[in-house]
């Protein structure tokens, strides 16, 4: 069977269309999720039960329901009560609230890793619970938590193709319309399979270097000095 | 209620001479009683020194002084402040107590110099120009004013330690504890350490020390308290613990930590 790669390059400006839709999803979703997780995170980490039981279902119900499920109740379901959301409006709050229960619990673990004499230095020198978070905690994170919420960032963007089932024209869903009309599955879905890889690997590259521009400051500098 | 309310009346007049008074202090770890029955008084400018066995509750006993550790049953009142769950007082409490740690805790990702700015200006709401003279004063105090610059990681244990006592002091603070400061330091760095510590007892500091360095607690200690089991055992001035111990425990621990 020859492959038809000019059906495909006759469709291109709906290939990029989709390329341009994931893209613009991910950029809304990858940072809404990391802030939802930071939120969460500092709920969950809370010694208030009030603060720390909701974070606790939240993480829970979405880490355990599929994506898709939960596409479908918001873009489905809550229109019987009368919440009539557009497929992409859906797709951006379900992704980013789904990652942001992920990113809570690598945050989480992140905290959990900085020992705990840091707390301890902290509190005694009478710094705020607030700024010793932000001016003392998280900045010792990043080296725990990027490996990993690297990795989730980059399920997100994989994940964005379920939004196909809820009428997003993103990537997949620009897949089987080209499909539908040139009936060149193998071609097409290879394409946007090398679509996907290509961003999977520009955006590891950014943050790798992001990586290393991080760690270049004090704390692995002075590891590198030694 | 009408108790509580007397004490801190009490404590606030006689605030200038006692720094530190504990009554009837009981501190649980679930079932566990981990502290006592523990009653201590430090006036203004002492230093005491407290030793005893591992686990028996030394090191709690001074981290609920700036509550790091919650007590449960007693009053604590520092510097004439009740502590209790209010966060003011905890918070003020804090700032008047400076603590370090046998683990020094220094902030790894902040120079040694923005490790001793960011208390003051945090807390004391010092403008940077005035916290950075602070800072240099006490790391010249603490024989560290060329390292300002560097990161905790590039010091020695000896000096990281130095530097977590002149970040302490940044916030001149009235009361210092110190939680077995030179434990986890190489043999050659502890006397670095305890040469500051001893300049800071000249320097008339209120100071709690829980050690080991028996040398030191001779030199410098108005009062040493040994504890066992979290109780208060014997309590007495150097001469008197070192020489002449009451109790049969205190007999034991001394003819074990001093055969060497």
């Amino acid at each position: 069977m020859p492959f038809d790669y000019l059906a495909i390059w006759d469709h291109r400006d709906i290939l990029i269309d989709g390329t341009l839709k994931t893209l613009l999803i991910s950029a809304i979703a990858i940072p809404a999720g990391v802030c939802i997780g930071i939120f969460v995170c500092l709920l969950r980490i809370s010694n208030r039960r009030l603060l720390r039981w909701p974070a606790i279902a939240y993480i829970e119900i979405m880490r355990n329901i599929p994506l898709l499920i939960l596409l479908f109740m918001v873009f489905y379901a809550l229109p019987f009560y009368g919440v009539r959301l557009s497929g992409l409006t859906t797709g951006f709050i379900c992704l980013s609230v789904y990652g942001g229960a992920y990113f809570a619990e690598v945050f989480r673990g992140g905290v959990e890793a900085v020992p705990k004499g840091q707390f301890d230095a902290a509190k005694a020198l009478g710094l705020r619970y607030s700024f010793y978070m932000r001016r003392v905690i998280f900045p010792q994170l990043y080296s725990y938590v990027f490996p990993p919420a690297t990795n989730i960032a980059l399920t997100l963007i994989k994940e964005s193709s379920l939004l196909s089932m809820i009428t997003v024209a993103e990537l997949t869903y620009a897949a089987h319309d080209i499909n539908g009309r040139t009936f060149t599955p193998i071609e097409t879905f290879a394409t946007i399979a090398i679509i996907y890889w290509g961003i999977s690997i520009v955006f590891l590259n950014l943050t790798s270097r992001l990586q290393s521009r991080i760690e270049m400051g004090p704390v692995s500098q002075q590891i590198a000095i030694r | 209620m009408a108790m509580l309310q007397n004490t801190s009346v009490h404590h606030a007049s006689d605030a200038a001479t006692v720094m530190v008074d504990i009554r009837h202090m009981n501190k649980w770890y679930g079932e566990f009683q981990v502290l006592k029955d523990i009653n201590l008084r430090v006036g203004s400018g002492e230093k005491i020194v407290i030793c005893g066995p591992s686990g028996s509750g030394k090191s709690t006993l001074i981290r609920c002084i700036n509550r790091l550790e919650e007590h449960q049953d007693g009053d604590i009142v520092v510097d004439g402040i009740p502590l209790t769950a209010d966060v003011k007082n905890i918070d003020k409490i804090r700032s008047e107590v400076g603590m370090c740690f046998q683990q020094f805790n220094l902030f790894p990702h902040l120079s040694v110099m923005e490790n001793c700015l960011l208390a003051p200006m945090s807390v004391r709401k010092t403008t940077r120009t005035e916290a950075k003279r602070l800072a240099q004063h006490y790391l010249e105090k603490v024989r560290i004013p060329d390292q300002a610059d560097k990161y905790p990681s590039q010091l020695s244990g000896g000096q990281q330690q130095r530097v977590a006592i002149a970040r302490a002091l940044c916030m001149e603070p009235r009361i210092m504890l110190f939680d077995e400061p030179t434990s986890a330091l190489d043999p050659e760095m502890i006397s670095e350490v305890l040469d500051t510590m001893a300049e800071l007892a000249a320097d008339g500091m209120t100071m709690i020390c829980v050690t080991h360095e028996m040398g030191f607690a001779r030199k410098v200690a108005d009062r040493v308290v040994f504890m066992d089991q979290g109780c208060i055992i014997e309590e007495s001035d150097p001469d008197t613990f070192f020489n002449h111990p009451k109790n049969e425990r205190t007999q034991n621990f001394l003819s074990q930590i001093l055969q060497h």
